[in-house]
């Protein structure tokens, strides 16, 4: 009963404070509206510059029929492949020109020879690609073709930004795959590797950071909340006064925790509901498990930040501590790059942070679908940080209304 | 039951660092007394209040509060306690601050609304009982905090410094009261800086640098320090003290 009149004092404030209700109500809403409008993991506009001098028609030695045509135009096929999202195509007739526009906005410049369409074919017969081709109507036998020496295509990246670079890579081979398999199915080595997804649905970037960014904004708000509401019911002496009437520290925590593990609950409801309706955010799994993983985050957050608030003489001192926690939950959770990215030495330091974990969770959750059973490691890690920063902030309670 | 000693305190000793708050100060308060704290600022009666209270442990001596050694929980629901800060919320109305207390005490709804009226009529609030307490004035601030230590009838309450910022009038009031309660029995022990509060009380103890330097009814002290009125007194006391150290 005492727990939950506390619960009810400490949410009844917060309902009476505009300013606050407007950092839980709204601050998740701004940040799903700029993480998913900047966090979209594609990229637009990208500006490349092409000297198409291929000649276009690719043939082949036929047993049967003498040398055929496949594929009309390569090359242009390829232009004409590209997304036009991601890039912003410049076409120049100059090869030297396009190869040195690159640096100065200028992302990449691809320079086809005038042979690159009987090039590309014949090196796919030669690299022993389909020996029969259906050609109008007629199964051809292709003949292995002499190696001729012709000029290389060139393109020229520029790498100053790894991750930019790495995308251009990328769409221009989705472009030539494109080509490879709309041209001429026969000759794409079709059977060479076969991708399957493990997954239903294309999972993009955006999701992959979706749940992070969640658990992100939790952190932040509830540590912020609770740091503050702490420090400044012991500032203001009511701890005292509450700890000298006969509710113990344990019953005062105890309706801390419900009272912020409600507000997390809702905000992260709040976060996925806009996160799904505005960016479609892929979420297979089931609404209980996440509710479980973000009340057993909540908890553990709120323990920690009632212990930065035990350090803190004041509030201001409570964000400069919220800081120290926050600023490494951004770095080393895994929400932004993946924690095998990151070297042996600081894997630690991750495991060491209650976000990993509901990110983890909510990840294996939102993308994969997993259910209760196969969240048992991070639901019993969370428990774990929930149990025993509750005893902690108890005792720190305790120790604040007896302090201050 | 009439001599029950419901504060028996020491040879309380506490520091803060280098600073020696309470220096082995002994203290025992009867059932129904109403106790003044009296002396300079820092002399050691906030800290006094909050051991004896169980808010803060000695390092050397006991207090015991009703017969419990302090700290103990079972002393809380018999306890009233009114901190020098006005430890309200200010983001609440007057009514909901009472409501949560009373809650926390374990009060069913209809005695805190009872016991609300007559303390509210009490540090004449009762037409403010609706408003945030963040709009109340210090002095009607402190009245709720007044109001808020006495809601579950105490048996024994210390307040510090009860009428700071409050006007004469209201503060005879208050004074009138605390009598009333002492006379039913309520061991009250009160600190102030005031003379005429001081003569009111009981019994007076002079506190000085963590030391109970004398302690008697109003007269006692007149006698003892052959002044005619507590303020010299109280001066000489504090004088004398002074010297000697």
């Amino acid at each position: 009963m005492t727990s939950f009149a506390v619960m009810k004092n400490v949410l009844r404030r917060i309902v009476r404070d505009i300013r606050t209700m407007a950092l839980i109500v709204i601050l998740p809403l701004f940040f799903v509206l700029l993480y998913g409008n900047s966090f979209s993991g594609s990229y637009s506009d990208l500006e490349i510059v092409v000297v198409n001098a291929d000649n276009g028609l690719a043939s082949v030695r036929t047993a049967e029929l003498g040398r055929i045509t496949l594929a009309p135009h390569l090359a242009s096929a390829f232009v004409d492949a590209l997304d036009p999202k991601t890039f912003s195509v410049t076409t120049l007739d100059d090869a030297d020109a396009a190869l040195a526009s690159v640096g100065d906005g200028v992302w990449a410049a691809l320079v086809f020879p005038s042979s690159f369409s009987n090039t590309v074919v014949n090196e796919a017969v030669r690299a022993g690609g389909r020996t029969r081709v259906r050609f109008q109507g007629n199964t051809v036998t292709v003949l292995p073709s002499d190696r001729v020496d012709t000029p290389p295509t060139t393109l020229v990246v520029d790498d100053s930004n790894p991750l930019i670079a790495a995308a251009v890579l990328e769409a221009l081979n989705v472009a030539f795959a494109k080509v490879l398999a709309t041209q001429q199915s026969s000759l794409t080595a079709d059977s060479l590797l076969e991708v399957r997804p493990l997954y239903e649905g294309k999972i993009e970037m955006l999701d992959f950071t979706a749940p992070g960014i969640i658990g992100f904004a939790m952190t932040l708000i509830t540590i912020m909340l609770t740091a503050m509401a702490v420090v400044r019911e012991r500032t203001g002496g009511t701890l005292t006064r509450i700890l000298i009437a006969p509710a113990s520290a344990w019953q005062v925590t105890l309706g801390y925790t419900l009272a912020f593990s409600l507000i997390a609950i809702f905000q992260a409801a709040e976060l996925l509901i806009a996160s799904i309706l505005l960016f479609h955010i892929r979420f297979v799994g089931s609404p209980g498990a996440v509710v479980l993983v973000v009340f057993l985050f909540a908890v553990g957050l709120q323990g920690l930040a009632t212990l930065i608030s035990t350090l803190a003489k004041n509030e201001a001192q409570a964000m400069q501590f919220v800081l120290f926690l926050l600023i490494p939950s951004i770095m080393l959770s895994g929400v932004f790059w993946p924690l095998e990215s990151m070297p042996a030495a600081m894997r630690p330091f991750s495991y060491a942070i209650p976000l990993t974990y509901a990110n983890s969770a909510l990840r294996k959750v939102m993308l994969t679908g997993s259910g209760l059973g196969e969240l048992g490691f991070e639901l019993s890690v969370l428990g774990a940080i929930a149990l025993v920063t509750l005893v902690l902030s108890v005792l720190s309670m305790r120790r604040q209304a007896y302090t201050a | 039951m009439a001599d029950e000693q419901v504060v028996r305190a020491e040879g309380l000793r506490k520091r803060f660092g280098k600073h020696v708050a309470l220096d082995g100060l002994s203290l025992s308060v009867p059932q129904g007394q109403l106790y003044g704290l009296a002396g300079p600022n820092g002399a050691g009666k906030t800290t006094l209040i909050r051991t004896l209270c169980g808010l803060l442990r000695p390092d050397e001596g006991e207090a015991r509060l009703l017969g419990w050694r302090m700290p103990n929980t079972r002393v809380r629901s018999q306890l009233g306690y009114m901190p020098q800060d006005f430890a309200v919320y200010d983001d609440l109305s007057v009514m909901q601050n009472l409501e949560f207390f009373g809650e926390l005490y374990s009060l069913r709804r209809a005695h805190v609304r009872e016991r609300a009226d007559e303390l509210l009529h009490l540090v004449q609030l009762s037409d403010r009982r609706r408003d945030r307490v963040g709009s109340l004035s210090g002095g009607m601030r402190r009245r709720v905090s007044l109001a808020i230590s006495l809601l579950h009838k105490p048996r024994l309450a210390f307040l510090d410094e009860p009428t700071a910022g409050v006007d004469p009038k209201l503060r005879r009031s208050f004074w009138d009261y605390f009598s009333a309660l002492a006379e039913q029995d309520v061991t009250l022990v009160v600190t102030t800086h005031l003379v005429e509060e001081a003569q009111r009380c009981h019994v007076v103890g002079f506190l000085m640098a963590g030391r109970l330097l004398t302690q008697g009814t109003p007269d006692e002290i007149l006698r003892e320090t052959g002044k005619t009125n507590l303020d010299d007194a109280f001066i000489e006391l504090q004088e004398r003290n002074e010297v000697k150290s």
